[in-house]
């Protein structure tokens, strides 16, 4: 229509600023009246006051901001200062470092067991030492038997536990056939009382010992 | 409302032409000719934001955003205030409204207004030159 063209035409940038000004103030009033009506009905239909809860229990629940304290008003690092004595070893040990001490005192967790093993493989070299000199040659060759550990000597009772301390004790990514192959080595308890008893590679019945 | 220079001759010309359409009394001035033409660009405006339901949505989109940002919960509990002044019977819709319209409108954050203003221009721009 000839005469809308016309008077679009004439706006101009201070005309419609002022135009989207009161468009968005409409749009403000009408949020604030819902708002309003929201309130008055709620009040007339008796809810409004429902979620407020009285002037006692907000101040026994109120946020504690006391340092040291946490919001409820609990101290929350009383146990960093504690220590126990260990059953087992007798000392006195921090809380805090309480629980992996235990577990590597009795020998029960996942990596005492380890721990313990490389000691033992360490052990084992050093009071070997002179013996295994020549016969080192003979096991650096055989790589039948060991897996990868050639450097420690000893073929017989620690050849399967040779391989173990090749790699890292402690990862937990051991590949699941070394596991299986130890047949029970991981036991921690076996381990302590049967150290000296040669083990037999379940896996390999081609070569007999 | 200042005439545009370049827009008078439009007017002389739509001004002629509503005399002899019978669409405006006689001796209409330009002043007032310019503001019943900007009233009725307005009313034009506004019909076309609510027809392409962009008004609801800007509605919408507002009502979001000041609930975002604490905006009612602030005006609700200036409207406690103001029940617990009153009387809790005798509240009227009157009474809220004189009470919570100003003070409401003096809190909308500016990022939120001037989101809505962005998107309002946004929409005169397109729509406004057609």
């Amino acid at each position: 229509m000839k005469m809308e063209e016309v008077s679009m035409s004439s706006l101009d940038n201070s005309k419609l600023e002022s135009l989207a000004q009161d468009i968005l103030s409409d749009l403000v009033e009408d949020a604030c009246l819902g708002l309003c009506f929201e309130v008055h009905r709620a009040v007339k239909q008796g809810y409004f006051f429902l979620d407020d809860t009285d002037q006692e229990s907000m101040r026994d629940f109120e946020i504690v901001d006391q340092p040291g304290v946490d919001v409820f008003g609990q101290v929350y690092n009383q146990w960093k200062n504690k220590e126990c004595v260990c059953p087992n070893c007798s000392r006195s040990i921090a809380a805090s470092r309480f629980a992996p001490h235990l577990e590597k005192c009795l020998g029960m967790g996942r990596n005492s067991s380890r721990i313990a093993n490389r000691r033992i493989v360490t052990g084992n070299n050093t009071n070997n030492k002179s013996e295994s000199d020549q016969e080192d040659n003979d096991d650096v060759n055989d790589n039948d038997w060991s897996y990868g550990a050639e450097k420690k000597g000893n073929a017989n009772t620690n050849k399967a536990k040779k391989r173990k301390s090749d790699k890292n004790p402690n990862s937990p990514r051991r590949s699941k056939s070394f596991k299986h192959k130890s047949g029970g080595m991981m036991g921690p308890r076996r381990r302590m009382e049967n150290q000296e008893s040669p083990r037999m590679l379940m896996k390999d019945e081609a070569f007999p010992q | 409302m200042v005439l545009c220079n370049r827009n008078v001759q439009a007017c002389v010309v739509w001004r002629r032409y509503c005399y002899v359409k019978g669409l405006l009394p006689p001796q209409t001035s330009l002043r007032s000719l310019n503001m019943s033409k900007d009233s009725q660009m307005r009313a034009a405006i506004n019909q076309k934001l609510i027809e392409m339901g962009e008004r609801e949505r800007l509605k919408e989109l507002l009502r979001a955003k000041l609930v975002e940002c604490g905006w009612k919960d602030q005006l609700k509990a200036h409207c406690k205030d103001v029940i617990r002044e009153k009387g809790l019977e005798h509240v009227t819709v009157e009474d809220l409204v004189t009470e919570v319209t100003p003070k409401g409108r003096a809190l909308v954050p500016d990022s939120v207004k001037k989101e809505l203003l962005q998107r309002i221009r946004a929409f005169l721009a397109q729509h406004a030159t057609l």
